[in-house]
Parts: C-alpha cells; sequence; structure tokens
C-alpha cells in the first residue's frame, strides 16, 4: 500500500491573464499512494482544477515533475498524453460530461474505442462496468433519458472501464440533491475498498471528510 | 474505428438534417452535371456514330469528279487494279446511279436508280423483305430486273406483293423492269436513302442510261483485320498519285465517325471542366459545415480528448465525417445525373450510354474535395486544447 502512483514535486502552472502572472499552483510536491482515498480541498481559485488538469494529463506544468504511475511525465506529446489519460485516468466530471447522441452502452465503449479494444471485448468489457455501477437495464438509454445520478454511474462506469490506476472525479456530487450525491460517494468508497485509488477534488469540507487523507490547497500551494 | 467515424458521421448528419441537406445539395448538382454531361455526351457521340455506322464503318467511297470520268481512268477495270495495287481491300463495286420515275399503273414517284454488280446485296448486307438480289447472270446478260427500297415497293404495290410484277422507269423511253426482290427498311447513310432507291443490274443500267464506260462511283469494302481509316488513307495517297487531289472525292463513314466522336468528346470535356467548378464550390460548402461543425461540437471534442483521443484520432473522426458527406453527395449526385441524362436522351431518342469513367471521375473528385476541404476542420478540432474544450457551453 505505499506504491506511489501519483507524485508531484515542485509543480508550478503559471497562467498569462493578459499582463499578469497567475501562479495557479506555485510549487507543489505530494505524493499518493496505490489504494488511496485523497480528497484535494480547497475554496474556489485555489487551484484544485490547476491540479486536477495536472493528474489527469489535460494539462502540462510550467515547472516541475509528475510522475503517474511511475513514469515521469515531463516531454510527452499530445498522443503519448492522451495514452495516459486514455489508460491510467478516469475522470468523472461534475456535469457528467456524457456524450448526448450516444446511449449509455456507446459512452462507455468510447474509451475502449481510444485504446484499441476489439469489437466484442469492447461491449462485453462496457456491460460489465455498467453492470458494476448498477445501470445494466439503462444501457440502450441516451444521457437525457437518465436522471443525474443515473448520469454519474454511466460516467464512473466509462471511467472505470479501462481499469485505470486513478480515479480522478471533480465535485462528483456537486450537480446531485444529497441523497443521490450520497449513493455516488458511497459508490466511489465501494471502488476504493475494492483497492483503486480515488482523487475526489471539492469544496465541500464535509465531503472531503469522508476520504482517508486531505489535501488543502491555499493560493496553488499546500496548506500544512 | 472506421466504421465507428462512419457512424458518428452518420449520427451527425441527422443531428443538423437541413444544413447538411444544403451543403450536400452543392456536391450533388457538382457531381450529377459532371455526370450528365459526359454520359449525355458519350450518348451523343454514340448516337452519331450509330447513324453514321449504318453506311457501313468497313466501306470507303470514292467518287471520281465529273471531269475525270470521261478520261478513261475510271472504268470498271480501275476496281481490279485499286484492289491490286492497295492493301487490305476485299472488294470494289463500281456503281452509277442518277433520278429517274418509276410507275406502275397510274402510281408512280421519282427515285434514284443505282446500277450496281450483282455482288452489292452480300457487300452492304441487304435484307429483303420479299425476294432477293438479283444474279451475276442478270447483269451479264443485261437483264431488265429490278430490286425496289421499301418505300418504292409500299408507294407503288401498297396492298400486293411486287415480286413477279412489272414496274417502267423513264428514261428517254419507258422500259419494263421486273421485280425481283424488295429490301427491308434500312436507315439512310450520307451517300444513299435505301428506301427510296431501285437497284438494277451495272451492265443493264450502263445500256440503258449512259453510254459510255465512265463509272459514277466506287464502293470500297475494306478486308476484315483492316483499320478502314488507314486504308481509306492509303486509297488518297493512291488516287492523289494517278489524278490529283481535285480528280475524285472520298468518303468514308468511319473517319467521319472519329471525327464526331473527336468534336463530341472534346465539347463534352470542356464542359465537364466547367461543371467540375461548380464541385469545388460545393467543396467550400462542406468546409464551411464541417468548421461550423467542429465550432458547435467542442465540448464534444474535449470530452473525447480527455477519454484519451489522441490529436490524430479527433482528426481522423473528422476527416471521415467531411468524407462521408461528400461521398454521399457523390453517390446521390451520380443516381441524379444518371437520371437526368435518361431523361434526355430518352427525349431526344438516343440510346443511353452510362460513362462509368464519369462515375469513378466523380467519386475520385468527390473523394479529393473531402480530404481537401476536410483537411482543415479536421486540424482545427485536433489541436483544441482539451480543457479549453472541456469548459467550453
Amino acid at each position: 500500500m505505499t506504491e506511489s502512483v501519483i507524485r508531484l514535486e515542485d509543480v508550478t502552472r503559471y497562467y498569462l491573464m493578459g499582463e499578469f502572472v497567475v501562479k495557479a499552483l506555485d510549487g507543489v510536491s505530494i505524493d499518493i499512494s496505490r489504494g488511496e482515498f485523497t480528497a484535494i480541498m480547497g475554496p474556489s481559485g485555489s487551484g484544485k482544477s490547476t491540479m486536477m488538469n495536472l493528474i489527469g494529463c489535460l494539462d502540462t506544468p510550467t515547472s516541475g515533475y509528475i510522475d503517474i504511475d511511475g513514469e515521469n511525465t515531463a516531454g510527452l506529446n499530445e498522443a503519448e498524453l492522451a495514452y495516459i489519460r486514455n489508460r491510467k485516468v478516469g475522470f468523472v466530471f461534475q456535469q457528467f460530461n456524457l456524450l448526448g447522441k450516444l446511449t449509455a452502452l456507446d459512452n462507455v465503449i468510447t474509451p475502449l474505442l481510444y485504446a484499441g479494444a476489439s469489437v466484442r471485448e469492447r461491449k462485453q468489457t462496457a456491460i460489465h462496468a455498467l453492470e458494476r455501477v448498477g445501470l445494466a437495464d439503462r444501457m440502450h438509454h441516451r444521457p437525457n433519458e437518465l436522471s443525474g445520478g443515473q448520469k454519474q454511474r454511466v460516467a464512473i462506469a466509462r471511467a472505470l472501464v479501462n481499469n485505470p490506476t486513478i480515479l480522478l472525479a471533480d465535485e462528483p456530487t456537486g450537480a446531485l440533491d444529497t441523497r443521490t450525491g450520497n449513493q455516488i460517494l458511497e459508490l466511489f468508497e465501494e471502488l476504493n475498498s475494492e483497492g483503486r485509488t480515488v482523487i475526489l477534488v471539492t469544496h465541500d469540507r464535509d465531503l472531503g471528510m469522508r476520504s482517508h487523507r486531505q489535501i488543502h490547497l491555499r493560493d496553488g500551494r499546500v496548506e500544512a | 474505428m472506421l466504421i465507428e467515424n462512419i457512424k458518428l458521421a452518420f449520427n451527425a448528419m441527422r443531428g443538423s438534417k437541413m444544413r447538411t441537406a444544403l451543403s450536400l445539395l452543392g456536391i450533388v448538382i457538382g457531381v450529377a452535371s459532371v455526370v450528365a454531361i459526359l454520359t449525355i455526351g458519350d450518348s451523343a457521340s454514340k448516337s452519331i456514330t450509330d447513324s453514321i455506322a449504318v453506311g457501313g464503318l468497313d466501306m470507303v467511297t470514292i467518287y471520281p469528279s465529273a471531269g475525270q470520268r470521261s478520261s478513261g481512268t475510271f472504268d470498271e477495270a480501275f476496281s481490279d487494279m485499286l484492289r491490286r495495287d492497295v492493301e487490305g481491300i476485299e472488294t470494289v463495286l463500281p456503281q452509277n446511279s442518277s433520278t429517274v420515275r418509276v410507275r406502275n399503273g397510274k402510281e408512280s414517284k421519282s427515285v434514284s436508280v443505282a446500277g450496281v454488280l450483282s455482288d452489292y446485296g452480300d457487300v452492304l448486307n441487304l435484307e429483303y423483305s420479299e425476294g432477293g438480289f438479283f444474279e451475276a447472270m442478270d447483269n451479264i446478260n443485261r437483264r431488265q430486273v429490278i430490286v425496289l427500297g421499301s418505300t418504292v415497293a409500299k408507294d407503288l404495290f401498297p396492298d400486293q406483293a411486287a415480286v413477279g410484277q412489272y414496274v417502267s422507269l423513264f428514261r428517254n423511253q419507258a422500259k419494263s423492269y421486273l421485280i425481283v426482290g424488295v429490301l427491308e427498311s434500312k436507315d439512310a447513310t450520307f451517300s444513299l436513302s435505301y428506301n427510296n432507291t431501285v437497284f438494277i443490274p451495272y451492265n443493264t443500267y450502263s445500256q440503258r442510261f449512259i453510254r459510255t464506260s465512265g463509272v459514277g462511283a466506287y464502293v470500297v469494302k475494306v478486308a476484315e483485320g483492316f483499320d478502314t481509316i488507314e486504308v481509306s488513307d492509303h486509297v488518297t495517297e493512291y488516287l492523289d498519285d494517278i489524278v490529283g487531289t481535285d480528280g475524285y472525292s472520298i468518303f468514308s463513314p468511319a473517319s467521319l465517325a472519329e471525327m464526331a466522336e473527336q468534336i463530341t468528346g472534346t465539347f463534352s470535356s470542356f464542359l465537364a471542366l466547367i461543371a467540375a467548378i461548380s464541385l469545388l464550390v460545393g467543396g467550400i460548402g462542406i468546409m464551411n459545415i464541417m468548421l461550423v461543425s467542429v465550432a458547435e461540437r467542442t465540448k464534444e471534442i474535449g470530452i473525447r480528448k480527455a477519454l484519451g483521443a489522441s490529436p490524430n484520432v479527433i482528426r481522423g473522426q473528422f476527416l471521415v465525417e467531411a468524407l462521408t458527406l461528400t461521398l454521399l453527395g457523390g453517390m446521390l449526385g451520380i443516381a441524379l445525373g444518371s437520371l437526368l441524362s435518361y431523361a434526355v436522351t430518352n427525349m431526344l431518342d438516343w440510346s443511353l450510354h452510362l460513362s462509368y469513367a464519369s462515375f469513378i471521375l466523380a467519386m475520385g473528385f468527390s473523394m479529393f474535395v473531402g480530404i481537401f476541404f476536410g483537411w482543415y476542420p479536421a486540424m482545427k478540432a485536433s489541436r483544441l486544447d482539451p480543457i479549453e474544450a472541456l469548459n467550453y457551453e
């Protein structure tokens, strides 16, 4: 349980806003081990989203190093970053971000498509993932025929389907009512107890407290 | 991946039917006009060639000039000389013709009378509704026998068989001829209207109508395995040596057909080129809709990138979408163009000669347009920043 899956070493991420340099992350070093359930917390503008984007390889740091699953991501090109997003990271977003024209099943199949799985393999794996989140009976529905909780379950199934190293959830309960949000959180806890590394990005203190470890960000730095 | 991309392309088209239909229209009209012009051009050329070919594509006719007829060069012996000296000639048939009145009782009409050898019927593949052509002996003995063209027979013998009956031909005096055959109706050629012609033996004609040994025309049949135009060229060289270029004129359906084909070919290629420009305009429409599509689906592109789609994959998706659009437009255009060609050829009573080359050309061009005009929007999509795209509303 001490094997490091995410390691940030003195990571900075600066943006240029007009003439001003915004230091979204300003020298952050963290280490997350396999199987941990970690919450990244902080008020808006603290650098949470920037950190999530960096861990999820949607963005690259201005300086510093990020290792994902023991692999240094510095200097990787777009295609190589896409590969890491596909195989090592499962994203869950606040607004679900499902593809509206595709059925639940096709949504879950999409990452498998980019992983180059065969037609049979894709279908089997995707159905299995939907079963895991309890939505096997809704797989032929489109997102607009699903409730918020169901949409988020589809999104979780999609995040799980390539068996990623990290589940990266950005305010996953933000668009849900308390009860549904609770169920989604329970699902994350279950997945974590099965050995998955879960990172929850939230500004909600109560939510964060349910994780095993909290990393507080403020003004782009980790609070002690 | 290709199949999924094609499915996605159709999904996208369903999502904006009107817009898709309008931008498809540009390609459809472009392809349809290219296909229609080439097909109608081919059909026109084919139909012209066909009507020329009635005269026999293996035939060459030589007409001595008026001044040469009495010079002694163009007599019956010239036939054998020509066949001996120019390679590739099967037969040379001398023939004379003029206009006369032909009568049966009260019915009479003005026709062409041709004096020909008995081989003439076989060489020109004539077909008969009654009887047949006259025999070699008829010619030798200068018998007064006659073969009628179908219109002549119909006009003079509306209700009865003509063979075995007699008709009179008027030149200075009336002479009666025994009818031995009636021709099937046959399309007119440039030199002869078969239906309105009567044929009598060459020697009979010489005796009755002219009193010189001059010959009015020679019908040359080119031997099998020889190119008519080449043989015709050799005949031309040969005659130029003997009587000079002014001493004769020569006519061959084959060279005329070739010329007609060249003219229609050049003309339809030129028109197709203009139509191809409209395809280019259609391509700009495709680029337009693809740019709109990319802008509209920025969020989708962001999601796909987050799920692990590499820039190549995104570019592929949008290129396939553009290609699917243009190929669909190409297919619809071919269908519309063929339909249009069918309508036009049907109206003009030509036989439809579908230009498959134009189908391939149109599809190739559509594909080129799809790749060429789809490339920039697809590149644009693939280069979107994933975070900006994800946060795009």
